[in-house]
C-alpha cells in the first residue's frame, strides 16, 4: 500500500500472481449471424445488408449475436464507514486497491471492466468496456476518496441490474456495516438476471477485535454521532454482534450460491487474492458459471 | 477598601463552580474516530466514590482567577478621608407652622408639629430659629431672641413646650401674608448679623383656600428661600356648608327661607349629604334634613324654610345648620343670625298732599323703600298757620321731634316748635331746610340762631345748574367717582338766593353756576341743618326726578345720627365694627362668645376682633341686645391640596426638597469616589494577577494532561 499510483499498485499485485497462474489470455472474438430484421430509423447503417437490398431492394439489418469476453463490474462502497484504518491503510485503500488489481488483471485478460461506485446513492458508473484508457477511468473513479455519509447496498444492486442486461461478474466491495436487511433478495435479483457474484467484506483488524484500550467518546464516521464507550466492557457485546451480522452475510450469501470472501486491511492483498484464486480455482465451473469465462474467476 | 460597583463581589461566588467541577468526575473530551456505532451500545459513566478533590493546586488556583475578576470588577479603592470644601454658614430658619381652621382635620396638626420639632432637633448650634404660627395673622412662637436666649441644650425644649401648648384654630389661611411677613424677619435679621441664607420651612396642608394674592406684587428678598413641608391629610370625603347672603337691598319677604351652599371637595368619595337646621346643642338634626346630591368638585345651594315660630324680624329659633355625610366635621356648621330691618323715622315738615307729584313729599315718600336691611317710615306733620288746615295732615307738636333723626322742613314753623327742633339738631340730629319760598327764613333765623337771614327769589333767565360741589363732603363722597359725579343734568327752573356769608360758620356744600349757594351745611351743636335753595319738585327743578336724589337723601340719613344696621353675619376673625345703639350711647359695650367668655369693651372703642371660634356673639350696649354670626370662612373649605409650584409660578424661591439634598449629597460621595477610583485604578492590578493566575492555571493544567 506504500504504492501511491493506484495502478502501479494493481499492477505490482497482479503481477506476483500473474507467473503463478501460468494460464494465458484467449483473445477469441467471433460474430455468429442470427437474423435479418427489417431496417428502421436510428438503426446503424454499418450493420446494413447491401446483398439483400441489392437482391431486394429493401433494407434489412443484419444481426449478430455477440461474442465477447467476460464482462465485468466492480460494485466498490465509498462511504466514511470505508475511510476508516487502524493499520495505515483504511478499508476505502484496501478496497481501490483490491478493485483496481481485479481490473487490472481483467483488462489484461482483455476482458471488459466496468465500475459502479456508491455510498448513500450511486455515485460513478462506468459500463464495462475493453478500449484504450478505459482502465485509467476505472482506476481514477476508484481513487476518489470515500466521503459518503452512508452506505446503501440496495441502490447499487439495483442500478447495476436495470443498467446490464447481459450477464456478467459482479464484484461487490464493502465493509458491509449496515442493514443488510434487504441485501439477500437485491443479490438473488442479481442472480437472477445471470450475474455471477462475488462479495469481498473488507475489515480492519480493530473493528474485529475492538483494540481499543481508554474509554472514549466514539464518534460514527458517517453520521458523526458519539457514544461515550469503554471497549473494555463493550468489546464482548461488540464482537458478538458484528460476527453475528458477518454469519447473516455469509449465510444469505451461502445460500444464493455466491462467493463471499471477508478481507482484512493487515493481510497482503496478493496473498489474499492468490487464496482466494486459488479456492475459486478448485471449485472451478460450478453451476451458475458463465459458459464463456476463460479465466478462472 | 471600598467598591464602586459592589454588585460584581457576588460574583465572587463563582468560586463555587471550580470546586464543583473538580468534585465532578470529568468524562472523556477525547473523541475517537470509528466506523461505525452499530454494535455499539453507550457505556454507563463510571462513578467513583470518591469525595476528595483531585489537583488541589489547579483548583485553588481556578479560584483565585474567580475571586481576582470578581475584585477587579467591583472597582475596588482605598476611600480616603476628603476634606469638605464647603463651610457651612449658620442658617437663619423661620418655621412657619399653619394653625388654621383646616389643619383641625384628622393627624394633620400631630403630623405638624411632629415636623416642626425634627426641624428643630436637625438645627445646627449656630442655626438661629424662630417658630411663627400663622391663620389670618403670623404669632410668634419662639422668637430669633428667644432661640440664643434658650442655648443649645434648651432649645428643643423650648419649641416643644410652646408647640405643645397651640392648636389649630378656625381662621382662614392667609398664607401670601404670612410668607411675606416671614420673609420680612429674616431680611431684618440678617441684616443686622452676618449669618448665612434664609430658610422659611412651611409647615402647612397647603389647601386650596390659601390666599395667596399679597404675593403677587410683593419683590421677594435675596438669600431667603422656602422649603415647603406639605402635609397629606387622610383620603377621605369632605363637604362643606356656606350661607349665602341676601343682598340688602332686596325687599323683605315674609317666610323667606336660608339658602346654604353645600360645595363638595374634587377630590371626596362621596356624594350624597343632609343639611338641615340643628338641634340647639348641634348634636343632630331638629327635624328632618333634606337630601342632597352633589358631586366631587361641585356645589349645590340649598333652600332650607325657616321653621314656622320664627320671622325674619325677630329670630329665636334654631340658630345653626348642619351638614353631614362627609368626613371632616370642621366645616360642617353654618350659624345664622337673620338680619333684622332697622326701623327710622323722617319727620317733614310741610303741607302738601303725597298724591300730589308737584309737591316735595310726593318725592320724599316714594324715595325711602323698605328694605330688609332697613324700613324708614316719613312721618308727615304739618306746621305753622297751616296746621289744622287739611284733616288729613295731623299738626305738629314737640313729641313728633323726639324719635325723628332727619327732618324735613318746607314752611315756616311756630316760634316754640323751632326752638324745640333746635334743641334735637344740637344734640346730634339734622334738619333739611328746603326752600321753595322765602317763607322759613324766619324759621330758619330762629334755628341758626340769627336775626334774620336774606331770602330772596333768583332771576334766572332759563335754568341753573350745579357749578360747583364739594365732593370731599360725607353728602357727595359717593358721588365722588368720575362716573357718577355729573350733576349738569339737573336743571333747576328756580331757587333762592341764600346769602351764606352772612350766616357764621356756614359751609356751601354745592353751588350753582351762577355762584349762588344750592346747599349749604351749618353746624348746629353736635347736629347740622342743612339749606337747600331751590325745592325738588318738577315746578322748582328736575332734581328729584334725577338718579342723585334717592342716594342723597340716604347719606342725609346716615350723617342724621341714625344708628347703622350691625352686620350678622361674619367670618372668624374678622373686626367687626361697634355702632353706638343709639345717639348720645357713650357706655361701653359688653360682648358675650358663644362659649360664654364675656370682652367688657370700653367706652368709645368702636370695633370688637376677638372673634376667635364660630358660634352666636351678643353685643349689648345701652341696653339694646344685637346678635351677629361668627362663621368659618369659605375658603377654608377648599381643602384639596394646593401643588408647590403655585408659590414658584408667584415668585417664591423654593429649596430643594430634604430627599433631594440627600440625593445630591449621595451623589457628590458617588462622585467622589468614583474619582477616587479612577486615580487609584486597583482593577487593574486585580486584573493583571488574574491573568497571571491564568497563565499559572494552563501551566499547571497542562503539566498535568502531560
Amino acid at each position: 500500500m506504500s504504492i501511491r499510483n493506484l495502478e502501479l499498485r494493481a499492477r505490482v499485485v497482479v503481477e506476483g500472481f500473474w507467473s503463478g497462474l501460468h494460464r494465458s489470455p484467449y483473445h477469441g472474438f467471433s460474430v455468429e449471424f442470427t437474423e435479418y430484421r427489417q431496417y428502421s430509423p436510428d438503426d446503424d447503417p454499418r450493420y446494413l445488408d447491401w446483398r439483400v437490398f441489392a437482391r431486394s431492394d429493401r433494407y434489412f439489418i443484419k444481426k449478430f449475436e455477440e461474442e465477447t469476453n467476460l464482462r465485468c463490474y466492480v460494485l466498490a462502497d465509498r462511504s466514511r464507514s470505508m475511510a476508516y484504518g487502524s493499520t495505515g491503510c483504511t478499508k476505502a485503500e484496501y478496497a481501490a486497491t483490491l478493485a483496481a488489481t481485479l481490473a487490472y488483471f481483467l483488462y489484461m485478460q482483455g476482458d471488459a471492466v466496468g465500475v459502479l461506485t456508491f455510498d448513500e446513492e450511486n455515485r460513478d458508473y462506468l459500463p464495462a468496456r475493453h478500449r484504450t484508457g478505459h482502465l485509467r477511468q476505472v482506476m481514477l473513479a476508484l481513487e476518489k476518496p470515500a466521503l459518503g455519509r452512508g452506505t446503501s447496498l440496495a441502490a447499487p444492486l439495483e442500478r447495476i441490474v436495470e443498467m446490464v442486461r447481459r450477464r456478467s461478474l459482479m464484484m461487490l466491495i464493502s465493509d458491509f456495516l449496515a442493514p443488510i436487511g434487504r441485501l439477500e433478495s437485491d443479490l438473488l435479483a442479481l442472480s437472477a438476471c445471470g450475474h455471477e457474484v462475488i462479495v469481498f467484506q473488507v475489515l480492519d483488524p480493530a473493528e474485529l477485535d475492538l483494540s481499543f484500550q481508554e474509554p472514549a467518546m466514539f464518534e460514527d464516521a458517517e453520521s458523526g454521532r458519539t457514544l461515550f464507550i469503554d471497549p473494555r466492557s463493550a468489546r464482548k457485546e461488540y464482537q458478538r454482534k458484528l460476527e453475528a451480522h458477518c454469519q447473516s452475510l455469509r449465510t444469505a450469501c451461502q445460500r444464493l450460491g455466491i462467493a463471499c470472501e471477508r478481507l482484512t486491511t493487515d493481510r497482503p492483498l496478493e496473498l489474499a487474492l492468490f487464496g482466494f484464486l486459488r479456492q475459486r480455482m478448485q471449485h472451478k465451473r460450478g453451476p451458475r458459471r458463465m459458459a464463456r469465462s476463460k479465466v478462472g474467476l | 477598601m471600598s467598591f464602586l460597583t459592589p454588585i460584581f463581589l457576588l460574583g465572587g461566588l463563582a468560586v463555587a463552580l471550580p470546586v464543583l467541577f473538580h468534585l465532578i468526575r470529568r468524562t472523556t473530551r477525547r473523541r475517537t474516530p470509528f466506523s461505525s456505532l452499530m454494535f455499539l451500545t453507550a457505556s454507563p459513566p463510571r462513578l467513583t466514590q470518591r469525595s476528595r478533590l483531585e489537583h488541589i493546586l489547579l483548583l485553588l488556583l481556578r479560584c483565585a482567577v474567580v475571586c481576582l475578576l470578581a475584585l477587579a470588577f467591583a472597582r475596588p479603592f482605598f476611600r480616603k478621608a476628603v476634606p469638605d470644601t464647603s463651610v457651612s454658614a449658620a442658617r437663619r430658619v423661620v418655621v412657619l407652622v399653619d394653625t388654621s381652621a383646616s389643619m383641625r382635620r384628622a393627624n394633620l396638626w400631630t403630623a405638624a408639629r411632629e415636623q416642626a420639632q425634627s426641624i428643630v432637633r436637625r438645627a445646627a448650634p449656630a442655626d438661629q430659629v424662630a417658630v411663627f404660627t400663622f391663620d389670618r395673622q403670623v404669632n410668634p412662637v419662639v422668637s430669633f431672641e428667644q432661640w440664643t436666649a434658650a442655648g443649645p441644650g434648651g432649645r428643643v425644649a423650648l419649641v416643644n413646650g410652646k408647640l405643645a401648648a397651640l392648636s389649630p384654630g378656625w381662621s382662614a389661611t392667609h398664607l401670601g401674608q404670612a410668607l411675606i411677613q416671614a420673609a420680612e424677619t429674616l431680611a431684618d435679621a440678617g441684616g443686622k448679623q452676618a449669618l448665612g441664607p434664609g430658610q422659611i420651612v412651611l409647615i402647612s396642608d397647603l389647601q386650596e383656600g390659601s390666599r395667596l394674592e399679597p404675593l403677587q406684587g410683593y419683590e421677594w428678598p435675596k438669600n431667603v428661600r422656602v422649603s415647603v413641608q406639605p402635609l397629606k391629610s387622610r383620603p377621605g370625603s369632605n363637604a362643606a356648608l356656606q350661607l349665602v347672603s341676601e343682598s340688602d337691598e332686596a325687599a323683605p319677604q315674609a317666610g323667606a327661607a336660608i339658602r346654604v351652599r353645600v360645595t363638595n371637595a374634587a377630590d371626596s368619595r362621596r356624594d350624597q349629604f343632609r343639611v338641615g337646621w340643628a338641634q340647639p346643642d348641634g348634636r343632630g338634626f331638629a327635624g328632618t334634613p333634606t337630601e342632597v346630591y352633589v358631586p366631587p368638585g361641585q356645589s349645590r345651594v340649598v333652600p332650607l324654610a325657616l321653621p314656622q315660630a320664627a320671622g325674619p324680624a325677630r329670630y329665636a329659633g334654631p340658630e345653626r345648620i348642619l351638614l353631614q355625610g362627609d368626613d371632616e366635621d370642621f366645616d360642617n356648621t353654618v350659624f345664622v343670625v337673620p338680619p333684622e330691618t332697622q326701623r327710622l323715622s323722617v319727620l317733614y315738615c310741610g303741607s302738601g298732599s303725597e298724591k300730589d307729584p308737584a309737591q316735595p313729599l310726593y318725592f320724599l315718600r316714594r324715595a325711602f323703600q323698605e328694605t330688609r336691611r332697613q324700613a324708614v317710615q316719613v312721618v308727615i306733620r304739618q306746621p305753622g298757620a297751616d296746621a289744622g288746615r287739611s284733616p288729613a295732615l295731623p299738626a305738629l307738636s314737640a313729641a313728633d321731634l323726639e324719635s325723628p333723626t332727619l327732618f324735613v322742613v318746607t314752611d315756616p314753623l311756630p316760634e316754640a316748635l323751632a326752638g324745640a327742633l333746635r334743641s334735637q339738631v344740637a344734640a346730634g340730629k339734622t334738619a333739611l331746610f328746603v326752600l321753595r319760598s322765602g317763607a322759613p327764613a324766619n324759621t330758619l333765623a330762629t334755628m341758626l340762631g340769627l336775626q334774620r337771614i336774606a331770602v330772596e327769589e333768583a332771576s334766572l333767565k332759563d335754568y341753573a345748574i350745579l357749578g360747583e360741589i364739594e365732593f370731599r363732603h360725607p353728602l357727595f363722597a359717593p358721588f365722588a367717582d368720575p362716573r357718577f359725579n355729573d350733576f349738569s343734568r339737573i336743571h333747576f327752573w328756580k331757587h333762592r338766593r341764600l346769602d351764606a356769608g352772612s350766616i357764621p360758620s356756614a359751609r356751601p356744600l354745592a353751588k350753582f353756576d351762577s355762584g349762588d349757594a344750592a346747599l349749604v351745611e351749618v353746624p348746629v351743636g353736635r347736629g347740622r341743618v342743612l339749606i337747600l335753595t331751590s325745592g325738588w319738585q318738577p315746578e322748582d327743578s328736575q332734581f328729584a326726578l334725577s338718579t342723585k336724589f334717592v342716594p342723597l337723601l340716604y347719606a342725609m340719613l346716615e350723617q342724621s345720627g341714625a344708628p347703622a344696621p350691625l352686620p350678622t353675619q361674619h367670618h372668624v376673625g374678622d373686626i367687626i365694627p361697634i355702632t353706638p345703639a343709639g345717639l348720645g350711647d357713650k357706655s361701653g359695650a359688653v360682648v358675650f362668645a358663644p362659649d360664654g367668655s364675656r370682652f367688657e369693651l370700653p367706652a368709645g372703642e368702636a370695633s370688637f376682633s376677638r372673634t376667635m371660634t364660630p358660634g352666636i356673639y351678643t353685643l349689648a350696649s345701652a341696653g339694646v341686645a344685637r346678635r351677629f354670626a361668627v362663621n368659618l370662612d369659605a375658603a377654608e373649605s377648599r381643602t384639596a391640596p394646593l401643588p408647590a409650584d403655585e408659590l414658584e409660578r408667584l415668585g417664591v424661591p423654593l429649596a430643594p426638597q430634604e430627599t433631594a439634598v440627600a440625593r445630591e449629597a449621595q451623589l457628590k460621595v458617588r462622585l467622589q469616589d468614583a474619582e477616587l477610583e479612577d486615580r487609584q485604578r486597583l482593577w487593574r492590578l486585580c486584573l493583571i494577577a488574574a491573568l497571571g493566575v491564568l497563565l499559572a492555571e494552563t501551566w499547571v493544567a497542562a503539566r498535568i494532561t502531560v
